[in-house]
């Protein structure tokens, strides 16, 4: 078969085009890519029991999820759009800071509702059960909705809030510190195990101890029934130990100040200390300043986490901290004030004591307490 | 004719096929060499600007928070001026209107201290000693700008203005203050940033206060513990003294061979440090897929531009072929031609002498083969074609034969004809003509023996069949002509002319 001329010229053509064609595409292809892109992500709680040292078996988790952040409200239906609260606490300090912003994110979350939640928090300098008293009773006579108490001392405190109930006032108790048994406040939203705590810390200083030596407990406020009740589970845990023995028992009021000199003082006259049970937030910071200070071989084993004992904890001067869960505490008493407010009963609802957990850490566990909490602004 | 070296089929396919392959190669070389300079003056270009464009990021951002900052201190002078001139009895009318400072003034978090250290916002009341640290001071006697780390780690920067002269319910009131959530001013920051570069703000001694993550390097961490190992300690120190001192600076370093480059100023009268990023290795990436879209759509071209060429080169063959085939058949047709003309007769047009002999060689083969059995010859001779030439001339005498042809043609039309003498023809008859031969014959010599008296074309006829004991035709041919004679005689008998 025979192109003609014409034929053949015809396909050079083409072919030409196509080539040119292939090669245009490409290069526009390229341009379009490049204009495109041109234009320019062990702790342990407080049934723990582990076998293992606890202090070499780090759990992040546990560490992590000893404080909650994550809240939301439950499915109740508020009867009205505005409540107004009055809660007292011990005293003015970090913990109940804390407390403090679980309670305004409840806040937060019922605005967000359409529902008004004003409240007053208040708290002396230094604890007090006489200026409880004093604001209970001015509250009592402003109306609040509900009344909230950290009870600063159960034996006083007590029979003012069955009175107060009495007065169809309507109360609850919250925080670490619940009121003496059989009081008539309607509810508590805290730690229900204070004296679970001072055996579980008290035991992991045994523990470490290899069960023989000299220890001291620190209490906070006498009378402050979380405090009181740790000390109890302290002193009772000591007590099984026919090679431990108790050498002093100091209330620092609450100061880190105090607890600090109340250390000192120990430690002069017992240089051969072995450990150290502190029984609230002030007692293991005051308690770690002065083992630093005297070089001491001391144990610290104590209660709660504000900034300045986790970072002893980070360099073991501490040997273990009961972090509660403060921000959980606050964000549920304003949940249960809400239910109480609009008259309903411990049951169903909400339970008539809020459990809410502590968890044990350790060293390993501080740095990153330390980073979930209180972040770096070094 | 010049000799020179025949081109072969062979040779020219491989000239095709390595000439296309050398286009190919070239173009590949070529497009690498051009992605990989584009590379280079890319990147010169990034260095180039990165740092210019990274101080002008920084200063711009730095000068966002100084200016919400300043901003913020004019709006909560006049939110304490409104409250101051509303008289509030109660704390509820005063958290009215520290509400209503809020939605006016734009002041989120706005709160005001008392003598007691009493913190008043709009929905709460509570004791802020521990909680606020600026309330740490007796009294405040000027503006205060803190950083706030707030339990569960989320960072605040709070504004304070001292209210020496406020006084509410019988309540001296030491202050006023908002926290802005950090998280919020980097939402801010980063609505100007379109994701080009990281940026971060930083304590001075090199804490992450935004959560920003600055580069793939120091991520969230640290400045300085981040850096550590990666740049020098003398230059890591120069630059510990610049955030102390709340001085700018900038710093590059190589991690994972890409060049980062990163400028920090200071934000006024915060003690942070504002580091902004270029996103070099970002933008190496990018101009890496650039180039790697490039180097993809030059191999597509070299690819295309190969399967053209190959297609190019196969046309071309083709065509190579073709016109080959072509040529070749014009050689057979010319040889055809020239094979026909040595084998007809000019005058008559049929076949000649050399014919027969072809015809009767292949003939002779196929008796040999016994592959034959009809086959008769018949001889003809024109009768008194020697008298016209002489009487007449040679013109006459070839239209005699012309005419003699024409008749014997027309009568052995099944047969072939050869002219294979001056006067004499031969008829080759197999099939149809073999078996009508002898009418054809019959009638042929009717006509023959009507032309006698009418003057006209006398061809005298002898014929012979194969019989089994031929051996080749010749012995055919011989009785035939043999008849041919004794037919001769018998028209001279009734008056032909013979000769």
């Amino acid at each position: 078969m025979i192109y003609s001329k014409g034929k053949q010229i015809f396909l050079l053509v083409i072919m030409t085009m196509a080539v040119f064609m292939a090669s245009a595409c490409s290069s526009a292809n390229s341009e379009a890519d490049q204009d495109k892109n041109g234009s320019l992500s062990i702790s342990e709680t407080s049934e723990g029991g582990s076998s293992e040292d606890p202090a070499s078996s780090v759990s992040d988790n546990l560490a992590s999820s000893a404080v909650d952040f994550d809240h939301s409200l439950d499915s109740y239906e508020p009867h009205k759009d505005h409540y107004n609260f009055y809660f007292t606490y011990k005293t003015v300090h970090a913990w109940w800071d804390a407390v403090a912003l679980g309670m305004e994110e409840a806040q937060r979350q019922f605005l967000d509702k359409g529902i008004v939640i004003t409240y007053e928090y208040m708290a002396p300098e230094a604890a007090s059960a006489t200026d409880q008293t004093r604001k209970l009773i001015a509250a009592q006579k402003k109306g609040y909705d509900v009344i909230g108490v950290d009870v600063a001392d159960e034996k006083i405190i007590t029979p003012l809030l069955n009175e107060m109930v009495d007065a169809g006032t309507k109360v609850m108790t919250f925080s670490s510190s619940d009121a003496a048994e059989g009081c008539k406040r309607l509810a508590y939203v805290g730690n229900t195990h204070n004296y679970q705590d001072g055996v579980d810390l008290t035991e992991a200083l045994c523990k470490k101890l290899d069960y023989k030596g000299k220890v001291a407990i620190l209490v906070g406020s006498v009378g402050a029934p979380c405090h009181e009740d740790r000390a109890r589970g302290a002193e009772d845990t000591i007590e099984k130990y026919s090679d431990m023995e108790i050498i002093a028992k100091k209330y620092d009021m609450d100061s880190v100040d105090k607890a600090y000199r109340l250390t000192m003082q120990i430690l002069m006259t017992h240089p051969d200390l072995d450990g150290i049970v502190c029984c609230n937030m002030s007692n293991p910071v005051g308690a770690a300043r002065a083992i630093t200070e005297t070089g001491s071989d001391a144990v610290i084993v104590g209660m709660d986490h504000d900034e300045e004992a986790l970072r002893y904890l980070d360099k073991g001067v501490i040997y273990c901290l009961g972090v509660q869960d403060c921000y959980s505490i606050g964000f549920d008493t304003i949940q249960t004030a809400v239910k109480i407010a609009d008259g309903n009963q411990a049951g169903e609802l909400f339970p008539e004591k809020t459990d809410e957990i502590t968890t044990v850490i350790y060293q390993k566990d501080a740095a990153l307490m330390l980073e979930l909490l209180y972040g770096d602004i070094a | 004719m010049r000799q020179g070296k025949k081109v072969t089929y062979k040779t020219f396919v491989l000239t095709a096929v390595i000439g296309s392959l050398l286009i190919v190669a070239m173009l590949t070389v070529n497009t690498i060499r051009m992605s990989r300079r584009t590379a280079v003056a890319t990147d010169e270009a990034v260095s180039a600007v990165s740092l210019f464009y990274l101080e002008a990021m920084a200063d711009r951002r730095a000068k966002t928070i100084t200016n919400l900052i300043s901003n913020s201190f004019d709006e909560m002078e006049k939110a304490v001026s409104y409250i101051d001139n509303n008289e509030i009895g109660s704390q509820e009318e005063l958290r009215y209107r520290i509400g209503t400072v809020e939605s006016l003034l734009g002041l989120d978090q706005f709160a005001l201290v008392d003598e007691d250290n009493v913190v008043y916002t709009h929905y709460t009341t509570y004791t802020g000693g521990s909680r606020h640290s600026f309330l740490s001071d007796e009294q405040l006697n000027d503006r205060i700008i803190s950083t706030v780390s707030l339990y569960g780690s989320s960072k605040k920067l709070c504004l304070a203005v001292p209210t020496h002269e406020l006084v509410i319910m019988g309540k001296r009131f030491k202050a006023c203050f908002v926290q802005f959530d950090i998280r919020d001013i980097v939402d801010l920051l980063a609505f100007d940033d379109q994701g080009r570069t990281h940026f971060a703000l930083y304590t001075k001694g090199g804490g992450n206060l935004s959560g920003t993550e600055l580069g793939p390097v120091i991520l969230k961490r640290n400045f300085f513990d981040a850096l550590k190992g990666i740049v020098p300690d003398a230059v890591l120190e120069e630059n510990l003294r610049n955030f102390e001192e709340e001085k700018g600076g900038d710093l590059s370093f190589s991690y994972n061979n890409a060049q980062e480059t990163l400028y920090y100023v200071p934000i006024e009268g915060t003690g942070w440090e504002m580091a902004v990023l270029i996103r070099e290795s970002v933008i190496h990436d990018q101009f890496l897929d650039i180039s790697e879209n490039n180097l993809e759509a030059s191999r597509n071209m070299i690819i295309l531009t190969l399967v053209s060429v190959l297609l190019f080169a196969a046309v071309l063959l083709f065509q190579l072929i073709n016109i080959s085939k072509a040529r070749l058949e014009e050689e057979k047709e010319t040889s055809r031609s020239f094979h026909t003309m040595a084998n007809t007769d000019a005058m008559t047009g049929v076949r000649n002498k050399l014919a027969y002999s072809e015809r009767e060689a292949a003939i002779n083969s196929k008796i040999k083969a016994g592959e034959i059995q009809k086959l008769s010859v018949v001889v003809c001779d024109i009768n008194g074609l020697k008298a016209v030439n002489d009487s007449q001339g040679h013109a006459k005498g070839d239209q005699l034969i012309k005419d003699a042809c024409k008749l014997i043609c027309r009568q052995f039309n099944h047969g072939t004809v050869f002219r294979i003498g001056g006067d004499e023809f031969v008829v080759l008859l197999k099939n149809e003509g073999y078996d009508t031969m002898l009418e054809d014959i019959a009638e042929f010599n009717r006509k023959v023996e009507a032309n006698i008296s009418e003057n006209g074309v006398v061809v005298s006829v002898g014929y012979a069949i194969l019989e089994k004991e031929d051996r080749e035709l010749r012995d055919v041919f011989e009785r035939a002509d043999k008849m041919m004679y004794d037919r001769k005689k018998e028209l001279k008998a009734m008056g032909a002319v013979t000769r």
